[in-house]
């Protein structure tokens, strides 16, 4: 299990890489964030929604109201073009960390 | 099934957001909750627990609204500057020179240090005022609540807290040794030690009841902090 600060830092990564191949709305950002960490990293609402407009304030992602087939009005937040600049040193200082990590503690999943 | 609408709108109400913006977020976080709903419905969870899954997405709506107004808030580097730093530090600046004539004017008296060497009329003396003192930790308290209640963070907080004393630091550094070059009226017959006993009685020992205060605050600041981080990313 992940420790909890470490899971508060990798938040903003979670999000940032979970939209980068697709257009995502809050639930199903939650969702995929939950599934593709295996349970590790879990967003209530309370943590998910301040996070995405503070990162669309920063316009790292942006948001816009989409109509699903079904009549559901959602709003779908897309990677912006810095938000993928921004991923790139964001992924290599996680895996610098997790790397010096896996040396210290020598153990092989950190 | 709830009116997840009429739930969030409820709960958010008071919120510092333009008209448009609350209703956007609203509808954002009803249909949130009621996709937490529809889920766990579909997974075979009664209506009940249902309802109580999607009521556990947050556990302190008032906290959530102040999440939301600073994250959507439209704030420049100044603002964030005056927030952070020129109010607390200007507020307990002002706090703590009220209290200091107030305590010169009518309270107990202060302890004087004696006569380090020489003619005892010819070297300064040190007025201590003991009972400021003791209001340093909680000015310096107060100071660190505001700044980090702003959102302000390290050497921020620090500086915040330690305001209160940069007067008397700035005095002794170059208000005093431009008297003595321009004037040898003033304060001609200062001495090293005496000097250094004047800063300690208004710079470093001020400066460490302040501290004291304060960074106690911003230490349980940040366990609170902590502790309510924890309790929305769950493992």
């Amino acid at each position: 299990m992940v420790a909890s600060g470490i899971k508060r830092g990798t938040a903003e990564l979670a999000v940032l890489s979970v939209l980068e191949s697709r257009r995502l709305h809050g639930y199903e950002i939650a969702r995929r964030i939950e599934q593709e960490t295996k349970g590790a990293l879990r967003f209530t609402l309370a943590a998910l929604y301040p996070m995405l407009y503070r990162l669309e304030k920063q316009k790292l992602i942006s948001g816009a109201w989409e109509t699903s087939q079904n009549g559901r009005r959602r709003r779908c937040y897309r990677l912006t073009a810095a938000g993928k600049k921004k991923l790139v040193p964001l992924r290599s200082e996680w895996s610098e960390l997790f790397a010096a990590l896996h040396r210290l503690a020598g153990v092989s999943n950190v | 099934m709830s009116d997840w609408h009429e739930l969030v709108k409820q709960r958010l109400k008071g919120i510092r957001l333009t008209e448009q913006e609350t209703a956007e977020v609203t509808e954002e976080l009803a249909e949130h909750l009621e996709s937490v709903y529809l889920t766990s419905r579909s997974e075979g969870v009664t209506e009940q627990a249902a309802v109580e899954q999607a009521l556990r997405e947050v556990s302190n709506w008032q906290e959530l609204r102040t999440k939301i107004e600073s994250s959507r808030e439209k704030e420049t580097p100044m603002n964030k500057r005056v927030t952070q730093f020129w109010f607390p530090s200007f507020l307990t600046l002002l706090l703590s020179q009220v209290f200091l004539m107030v305590i010169q004017a009518s309270g107990p008296k202060p302890y004087v240090s004696p006569a380090l060497s020489g003619p005892p009329r010819m070297t300064p003396l040190v007025v201590v005022y003991l009972t400021w003192f003791v209001t340093l930790p909680f000015i310096g308290a107060l100071g660190a609540y505001l700044s980090r209640r702003a959102g302000g963070r390290g050497a921020t907080v620090v500086s915040t807290i330690a305001f209160p004393v940069f007067p008397f630091l700035a005095f002794l550094v170059v208000g005093l040794p431009i008297a003595l070059l321009l004037d040898d009226h003033v304060a001609h017959n200062i001495t090293l030690p005496a000097f250094l006993v004047g800063a300690s009685a208004w710079v470093v020992f001020p400066a460490i009841a302040l501290l004291a205060g304060g960074l106690l605050v911003r230490y349980l600041f940040g366990r609170c902090s902590e502790a309510r981080g924890n309790a929305n990313v769950n493992a």
